[in-house]
This record gives structure tokens, C-alpha cells and sequence, in this order.
């Protein structure tokens, strides 16, 4: 080997460096730690804009993506009761949203819009949490953020798991089962279908409507786990709560059921898409002896999503008279499950 | 091998190289997930903090009773291995029947409430069972400290797992010295519950508390804002034995009434002691000042409010006080209830106008102390007990150091002769007395800009609509009556207001505020706030006789000037309701020898509030308030004759 002369500082300089921009690098990582869950999260995000408008009830919700074609995941609610949904993406591109079909059960809707090789969550990769764990929400609370600006980041732990039952009627909602309670004043107008992340920004909850404690008045800040979710939203995608009727090579029985010889008589149907609510009911019918009442709004028919009235008509002419029919109903805030008989 | 500038570096120099760079690389590598972790440690850390503690937090169910605003499960903290739990008072409604609490085994057992500390708010229960509970050990004073992360820990989502909100010390030493702040959520998902440090320790129990009320209700607006309570453990644990044997802890009392004014401002100079009270009996006086109890320095009213806060009865406390140049230092042992106090009466009515020292009489009561020593108006009082009286008020601030019955002596000038006589001071009477109009000042009235007749003393920053009556007479050399008046739900008519009020107004020196509500329907109890507001304006433009302020309302409005009066005592002088009632659940203050409050009531015979009227009235009169009640015959309101006799009412309101 040969002698060389080297110069300290030239080896030294280049590991000073290194050094001093790896520790500022390090001191930094923990802010940078949720910064970097935080920035993740907010392209998968979307701004929902739809109806409202009118006696405080804003016009805009949160949700986010879930398939890299535009599959996003939110809140069912009024502002979705509109024709014209504007989705409105982390970069501020604009789409026209479409509803591929919604649980009330659960209180979610599936969205859609023509895009492709979008960021997005995969509801198999979510995570479980527990009580105590740090968590982020992100949504467009207030409707604060416009256009490409980034939604709204709270952070915040579990407070508690458990079951909206649980309260015997203090939760007035449909849905009534397991629910992620915030440590985080998460729930405001327009956060509803926002995300729920741990502190890694991995995605754990969809977060829920403003809901009221009817027993001490206190407002509840919650999320639904991602697993009460998984199933419903795969049947939505997968078409099979899409409504028989929408397939027109389905057979049809020779002998259909009727809302007539069931007994029950329905809205008339006025508007383009007349929500399926029962106007009255037949005395000594079918209907009146399993309990269907005026103001029940039928939500589904063998698990088939009714979302009209006309789909209503069209999807009861599928079903044979001999075999029976299972319905949900939402009456009220709460949701009643019926069986009618084959004839 | 290592080349460096194109040749070859020496074997050691190779390895050194290595050395330093690798031990640079994993040193920082070390810490960019030491960092990576530190969110990760601290919430190990937290959850650790909480399980230690969670054992000791146990789920309470409260049965029975009316319903009031929570039905739920509520929290508390176990204090000691038998069974012994503290809660907040907030989560027992008066009415309960039985309560429930989880045990350690997951089972429930009935619970009784054995004890109440009423000073800060929380109860102590025994839970009927043989089961052991674990207990948690309390933060040191000195290691509560603003910033520390605190956790809030409740059991009402579930019997078995504590839920939780994360935050931090916000300050030490608030509500005059008896709680700690966080900005954890504190609501009631965790009220009885404690607020515990990352180390498992427990800082205090959970309550509502609010500066301004003792209600276990107090402060339950405040949940889930950032601003939450917990009574320190530490502070609570002497008192476990008393608390166990069943005996309540309540406020400790001094009966001291203070100079009014601004409490952050004046010094906490005595003007009245109350007869049989801690303070009389510890020789403290009228015109001392004091300057310190127990260690703690007092300059200001505030601080001594802090410092008796958090004093239970039964407590002895040191107080010094400045008396003339003198220090002097005295024990009392502060009490749970004061002997109500009853002003004395002499018997005479002031003039206003005089300026002399001394207090020109314009009036005597019949039947009173004043008329059996033959006093007579004109004669100009000077000395009580020998002492100079410099003037009406200050007249009125001696006799409220004296009760009826007591014996004094009075000095008084008539054609610039002295006489002294001895008297016993009597009782003020129940009807008020029938005079005539106070004389105007004989000096011609000064240039005055201000605005008179019906005028909008809206304030900017308040939504609701405010109007007054200002005599057309009006000079700002007579101090004026100010009534507040809150009409009865419903559209504001101040037309028909000017013509019930204005002449009258002009005969008895007298201004009507009307401040309007701002949902016509109804007044809220929060608007307490608005109307003192709308004075305060007034007594910044008119001059107003700070001896008669009255609020005067009808129905709803009635029922609102009894919550103005008592909650600004340092105000108002007189509540006039018209067909309302005391709330039933309200709590009666005692009658302050410091700051007169008189009733005037108006009862309409056939109305539905005649017997819950009757009952209030009953409750202001045992608490030695002074009530007049009058009969209205007539069921669209108040006559002429009615206003007249209220207005001489408050005319009298600077009896002595």
C-alpha cells in the first residue's frame, strides 16, 4: 500500500455533513411521523358536495377512495338525495359522483367516479384499535377546506369500544352496533364519512353522523370500524343488493306477488325518484297482520336495495306468490326486519 | 479497500474509516427510530397509567327518581380496599331510590350514599359487599404541575373497561382554591371518575364546578370544551375518616360582609360583622381590613375569596387584620350556617340634597325608635355610640353592624343644639310607608345635554332591544330610581309604557329600563347577564341612586328579576315581582347586612301562581328579608294608584 497523504478535513467534511443533516433529519422525525401519516391519508381523500343548503343542514360530507377506479366510501345521508353529487379530489379535479348503492343498516353509501389509478385505502389492510390508541381523523369538518386545499387533520385517542345498544335508546340511529368512541371533537358538520386512522395513517373507521345522547344531552364522537363495513361494501360493488329488476334478462314468474294482494298502498309516485313510503295499509291484509304501518319507508326486499318506488314495483313482479319475502323497513330511527308469507 | 482521491488509504486508516462512519450510521439510525418510537413508548407508557388505575374505577348505576339528564351509567374511584367509593354529587339527582356498583369480580352490588362534601361537590358511597377493592395512590401537591399529561378515566360504556380522554394540566388552584384544570373531556361519560398521571397516580375526581354558583349542576355546560374539573385526591383523603362516619362537609362561613366594589381591585375591607357569627366572636370589627389568613398574604378582596374557598366548617383559621395603624391577629373556627340577619330599623328616611356631614332627616316612620325619641325631619343625625357619621350612607353601614333590639345611642343637631339619646333599634316594617315625593334641590339646574322622554339604549355588541324612560325633569344633580322593568312574554309595547311610566317618573325621580328579551316568547335565564349589562350603561350616562335599584317584572319577568337580584347582590336593592314566584328549588342566599335586598310583591288573587307566590315569600321572610306584599285586585295589571304606591316603596329604599 501506498503512503498518501490525506487531508482530515477532507474526509471529514462529507461525514459532518451526513451527520448534521441525519440528526436535524432525526429531531424532526416525530412531528414528521404524523405529518407523513397525515400527508398519506389526504390524497385518498374526497370532498362531497350534494344537497342541503336549507335550515342549517349543510351541503357537503367527507369520504374517501377505495378502489383505484374511483370506488369511494361515505356517510348515506340527505346530501346524497340529489341527482348532481360533485366529488371533489385531493388535487382539486372535479367529478360527477354516482351512488352504486348504500346500506341504511349501516348508514353508508358506495359512490363512484370515471377515473382511474387513483390513491386509495384497502378496506383488507385496515386495522383494529384499541382503547387508548392514537388516532387521526380526516375530513372536510365545516367544510373548511375548498378545491385542492387538504381536509381537516384532529388527532386524538380511542376512548372506548363499544355497542350504540348498549345505551338501551340513547342513540337514536339505525345502525345500533359496535362504534370506535373518539377522544376527539371529531363529529361536526360535514366531518360524517371522514376517516379514521391510526397515528401510521392506516385506516381503521369510517366516521359517523352527528349523534346525540338522548339520556344526559352530550353529543358523541364516534367512528364505525372498517369490519362492520368489509361485507356490505363488497356485496354494494359486487351488484348483489342491486336490485334485480336492473337486470333485464331476469326471468320473471308467471304468478308475481302484488302490493295490492299484500295490502299495501304506496305513495303516489310524483317525483323522478318518489321515496317507497307506505301511505296505508288494507285492514285483515297480510301487511297489517306482520305489523307494516303508514310512514314506513321500505329500505329493502330479499336484500335487494330499493331506493324508489318505481324499482319497488318492478322488483316485486320478480318475486313468485308461493315464495315468501323478507323486508327491512325504517320507521322512525329504527329499522324492523319482516318476513310476508307466500301465498 | 477504500480508495480516497484515487488512492489507496493505509490499512488503519481504511478500518478507522469504517469505523466511524458505521458507528455514525447506527448511532442515527438508533435514533430516528428511538424518535420513530417515542409516540409509541408514550402511549405504552399512558396505557400502562391507565391500567394500573383502571381496577379502582367502578361503574355506577343510579335508579329511580325523576328523570333529570343523565339515566346512564355514571363513574367513580375507589378509596379504600372495603368499599369505599368517591363520586361527584352531579350524578345523584335528589330523587334517586337505590344505586348499583360494579365489584371487582364483575358482579354488581347495591350501594349507599353515605356522606356529601358540599364545599366541592363529590359523595362518598359504600358499596354492600365482601369483595376487596384495590385502591390508587394520589399525586403530591408539588408534583401537580401545569402541562403533565392527564388522563380522565370513566366506566359508563362498559362495566369492565375504563374509557379515557387524553390531556394535559391546565392550571392548579381554580375555583377558589378547590380544584385542578385539564383539557381532557371532561363530560358525563366521566364525572366520578378520576384524572390520573402517566405514572398510574391519581390527581383528583372529576366534577362540574363553575366559578360562579355551587350547584352540583354548576359548570355542566362546560362539558367536553376544554375547560374541565378534578378536585385533588390529596386534599380529599384527610377528610375520609369524617366522611365515613357520615358526616357532611360543608362550606365554612366567617360573616364578614366586605366593601362593594371590584373584587380584583378593593382590599378586603370589613363594613359589616355579623352578630353571632365566627367573626364577631374572634372581636374582628368594622373598618378593619384584612390582611392575611393563615399564611396567605391578602391585598385584595379575590385573594381572601380564595383563601376561605376551599375552607370546610369546622376549620380554624388565623386572621390579621389592619385596624387603625395596629396589626392584630385572631382564631376563628368558620361554621356551616350563619344566624339569618335581620337589618334593624330607626326609623328615618334622608334627605338626599343635604350636603353637611351628618344625615338630614326628611321623614320618620311611625310607631319606629326614631318617633319614640322624638326625633323630627330637619333634625340632622351626627354621632352613633359617640362616633362621627359623616354622612346617609354612612349612617346606613353602622346600623347594619346592629340588630333590632340593640341598644345605641344617637347624637343630632336641631337649630345647631346637640342632644343624645338612648334608643333600642326596632324592625322594618312589613307596608311600605306613604310619603310624599322628594323635594328637588333649591339650586337652578345645571346645562344638561343628555336625552330624555323614551329612549334606545340598545347596546352594539347585544342582540336584544333595550329602552329607558328618562323624566323629562330629569337633572343630573338628583340621584335617580332606577327600575328595571321585564315585561311578561310578549310583543314590547313602549308606548303603553311611556304612558304608564313617564309622569310618574318625573314626581319620584324615577328611570325605567326596559331591556326586551331576544325571543319574545320567553326570557333565558342566561340573559341574567345581558341585563346587568344594559344598567351598568345607564349608570355610566344618568346618575343613579345606588341605594334604589330595583328590578321589577311580570310572570316570566317576574320570575327573571328574582334571578337578577340574587345573582348581583352587589347591584340591585329591590325585586318587584308581578304574579311570579321564587323558583322552588332556588336556593336562598342569607340576607347580607352589606347589601340590602328588599321584596315588593304583587299578587293577583285569583292567579295560579297565588299559592307556590305565597310559599316563596314565606322562605325570603324566614331568611330575614324584608317583604311587602301587596293585593291586586284588578287582572290586566298594575293602576295608578298601584305604581304609585310601589314608586314610594322605592322611594324608601334608603331607610335607615
Amino acid at each position: 500500500m501506498s503512503r498518501l497523504f490525506v487531508k482530515r478535513l477532507s474526509i471529514l467534511r462529507p461525514l459532518l455533513i451526513a451527520t448534521l443533516v441525519l440528526s436535524g433529519l432525526a429531531s424532526s422525525s416525530q412531528a414528521d411521523d404524523l405529518a407523513l401519516a397525515s400527508n398519506t391519508v389526504q390524497s385518498k381523500m374526497v370532498k362531497i358536495y350534494g344537497a342541503g343548503g336549507l335550515k342549517g343542514l349543510e351541503a357537503y360530507q367527507s369520504g374517501f377512495l377505495i378502489s383505484g377506479d374511483g370506488h369511494i366510501l361515505t356517510v348515506w345521508s340527505y346530501v346524497l338525495d340529489t341527482d348532481y353529487i360533485t366529488i371533489v379530489l385531493d388535487d382539486g379535479r372535479k367529478f360527477e359522483g354516482k351512488i352504486v348503492g348504500a346500506d341504511p343498516r349501516l348508514e353508508m353509501a358506495v359512490l363512484k367516479i370515471d377515473s382511474q389509478e387513483l390513491d386509495h385505502f384497502s378496506l383488507s389492510k385496515s386495522v383494529v384499535l384499541q382503547p387508548g390508541a392514537r388516532i387521526l381523523t380526516i375530513s372536510n369538518l365545516f367544510g373548511v377546506a375548498t378545491g385542492n386545499e387538504p381536509c381537516s387533520v384532529l388527532h386524538g385517542i380511542v376512548a372506548a369500544t363499544t355497542t350504540l345498544n348498549a345505551r338501551r335508546g340513547a342513540f337514536k340511529s339505525p345502525y345500533q352496533g359496535p362504534v370506535y368512541v373518539l377522544d376527539a371533537i371529531s363529529n361536526n358538520p360535514g366531518a360524517a364519512g371522514g376517516a379514521l386512522t391510526d397515528s401510521h395513517g392506516n385506516l381503521a373507521g369510517l366516521l359517523g353522523k352527528e349523534l346525540r345522547n338522548a339520556q344526559n344531552g352530550t353529543w358523541l364522537n364516534y367512528a364505525l370500524p372498517i369490519a362492520q363495513l368489509t361485507t356490505a361494501v363488497e356485496d354494494i360493488i359486487a351488484g348483489r343488493t342491486r336490485p334485480r329488476s336492473f337486470d333485464e334478462t331476469v326471468k320473471r314468474p308467471e304468478n308475481p306477488h302484488t302490493l295490492k294482494s299484500l295490502g299495501i298502498r304506496m305513495v303516489p309516485d310524483v317525483l323522478t325518484k318518489t321515496p317507497p313510503f307506505v301511505d296505508s295499509i288494507t285492514r285483515k291484509s297480510v301487511a297489517e297482520q306482520k305489523g307494516f304501518q303508514p310512514d314506513d319507508l321500505i329500505l329493502y326486499l330479499n336484500n335487494r336495495r330499493i331506493d324508489s318506488l318505481n324499482t319497488l314495483i318492478n322488483e316485486i313482479a320478480l318475486i313468485d306468490k308461493i315464495d315468501h319475502i323478507t323486508v327491512v323497513i325504517q320507521r322512525d330511527n329504527n329499522l324492523i326486519n319482516i318476513t310476508l308469507p307466500g301465498q | 479497500m477504500i480508495i480516497f482521491h484515487n488512492q489507496q488509504l493505509p490499512l488503519f486508516k481504511q478500518l478507522l474509516l469504517i469505523a466511524i462512519t458505521s458507528t455514525f450510521v447506527i448511532t442515527l439510525t438508533k435514533s430516528l427510530t428511538a424518535q420513530d418510537d417515542l409516540l409509541a413508548q408514550e402511549e405504552r407508557a399512558l396505557q400502562q397509567a391507565v391500567s394500573q388505575v383502571a381496577a379502582s374505577v367502578v361503574q355506577l348505576e343510579v335508579l329511580g327518581g325523576l328523570e333529570t339528564g343523565n339515566d346512564g351509567p355514571v363513574s367513580g374511584l375507589v378509596v379504600s380496599n372495603d368499599g369505599y367509593i368517591l363520586s361527584s354529587a352531579v350524578n345523584f339527582r335528589p330523587s334517586f331510590t337505590s344505586i348499583l356498583a360494579s365489584t371487582p369480580s364483575g358482579k354488581r352490588a347495591t350501594a349507599t350514599l353515605v356522606s356529601h362534601d358540599y364545599n366541592r361537590n363529590l359523595v362518598l358511597l359504600k358499596v354492600n359487599t365482601t369483595e376487596q377493592y384495590t385502591t390508587a395512590s394520589p399525586v403530591p401537591h408539588t408534583e401537580i404541575i401545569v402541562g403533565q399529561w392527564s388522563i380522565a378515566l370513566g366506566k359508563t360504556y362498559s362495566r369492565e373497561v375504563v374509557n379515557q380522554s387524553l390531556g394535559i394540566i391546565s392550571a392548579t388552584n381554580r375555583i377558589w382554591g378547590k380544584a385542578i384544570q385539564t383539557d381532557a373531556k371532561i363530560s358525563p361519560a366521566n364525572y366520578g371518575g378520576p384524572l390520573i398521571d402517566i405514572q398510574g397516580r391519581v390527581y383528583g375526581i372529576l366534577t362540574p364546578l363553575s366559578p360562579r354558583g355551587q350547584n352540583p349542576t354548576d359548570g355542566t355546560d362546560w362539558y367536553d370544551s376544554g375547560i374541565g374539573f378534578a378536585v385533588p385526591l390529596i386534599d380529599i383523603l384527610p377528610h375520609l375518616d369524617t366522611l365515613k362516619a357520615g358526616k357532611d362537609l360543608h362550606s365554612g362561613l366567617l360573616g364578614v360582609s366586605l366593601k362593594s366594589g371590584d373584587i380584583y381591585d378593593l382590599p378586603a375591607e370589613i363594613v359589616a360583622v355579623q352578630p353571632k357569627s365566627p367573626a364577631r366572636t374572634g372581636g374582628l370589627q368594622k373598618g378593619d381590613t384584612i390582611i392575611k389568613v393563615n399564611d396567605v398574604l391578602i391585598s385584595r378582596q379575590a385573594q381572601l375569596r380564595h383563601a376561605l374557598g376551599s375552607q370546610y366548617a369546622g376549620n380554624t383559621i388565623a386572621i390579621s387584620v389592619k385596624r387603625d395603624d395596629q396589626v392584630v391577629t385572631t382564631k376563628v373556627t368558620l361554621v356551616e350556617k350563619l344566624e339569618p340577619y335581620e337589618h334593624p330599623l330607626l326609623g328615618v328616611l334622608p334627605d338626599r340634597n343635604f350636603e353637611k356631614p351628618g344625615t338630614k332627616i326628611r321623614h320618620i316612620y311611625m310607631d319606629s325608635p326614631a318617633q319614640q325619641v322624638k326625633l323630627q325631619p330637619g333634625d340632622i343625625i351626627t354621632h352613633i355610640n359617640n362616633e362621627a357619621v359623616a354622612d346617609h350612607n354612612a349612617l346606613r353601614l353602622v346600623l347594619s353592624n346592629f340588630e333590632p333590639l340593640d341598644e345605641l345611642t344617637l347624637t343630632y343637631l336641631r337649630n345647631n343644639e346637640p342632644t343624645t339619646v338612648s334608643l333600642e333599634l326596632g324592625n322594618i316594617p312589613q307596608q311600605a310607608p306613604t310619603i310624599s315625593p322628594h323635594a328637588t334641590p333649591t339650586t337652578a339646574a345645571a346645562a344638561d345635554t343628555l336625552a330624555t322622554g323614551l329612549i334606545d339604549l340598545k347596546l352594539p355588541e347585544e342582540k336584544n332591544e333595550c329602552v329607558a324612560i328618562i323624566p323629562t325633569n330629569y337633572r343630573h344633580d338628583v340621584p335617580h330610581a332606577l327600575i328595571v322593568w321585564l315585561q311578561a312574554p310578549g310583543e314590547p309595547d313602549n308606548e303603553n309604557l311611556q304612558a304608564q311610566w313617564a309622569a310618574l317618573g318625573e314626581q319620584y325621580q324615577a328611570i325605567v329600563l326596559a331591556p326586551q328579551s331576544a325571543d319574545p316568547a320567553r326570557w333565558n335565564p342566561s340573559e341574567v347577564d345581558f341585563i346587568r349589562k344594559t344598567i351598568d350603561n345607564v349608570l355610566s350616562i344618568y346618575t343613579i341612586d345606588r341605594n334604589r335599584i330595583v328590578v321589577h317584572g311580570q310572570q316570566a319577568g317576574g320570575s327573571m328579576s328574582y334571578l337578577v337580584g340574587f345573582s348581583h347582590r352587589d347591584l340591585i336593592r329591590g325585586v318587584a315581582p308581578l304574579d311570579a314566584s321564587l323558583p322552588i328549588r332556588a336556593a336562598i342566599k342569607a340576607n347580607d347586612p352589606g347589601e340590602r335586598l328588599a321584596f315588593y310583591a304583587f299578587n293577583l288573587k285569583e292567579s295560579k301562581l297565588a299559592k307556590a307566590s305565597a310559599a316563596g315569600l314565606k322562605r325570603l321572610t324566614a331568611a330575614k328579608y324584608p317583604v311587602t306584599a301587596v293585593q291586586l285586585s284588578d287582572k290586566a295589571g298594575l293602576s295608578d294608584s298601584d305604581r304609585i304606591q310601589f314608586l314610594q316603596w322605592v322611594d324608601s329604599l334608603d331607610r335607615i
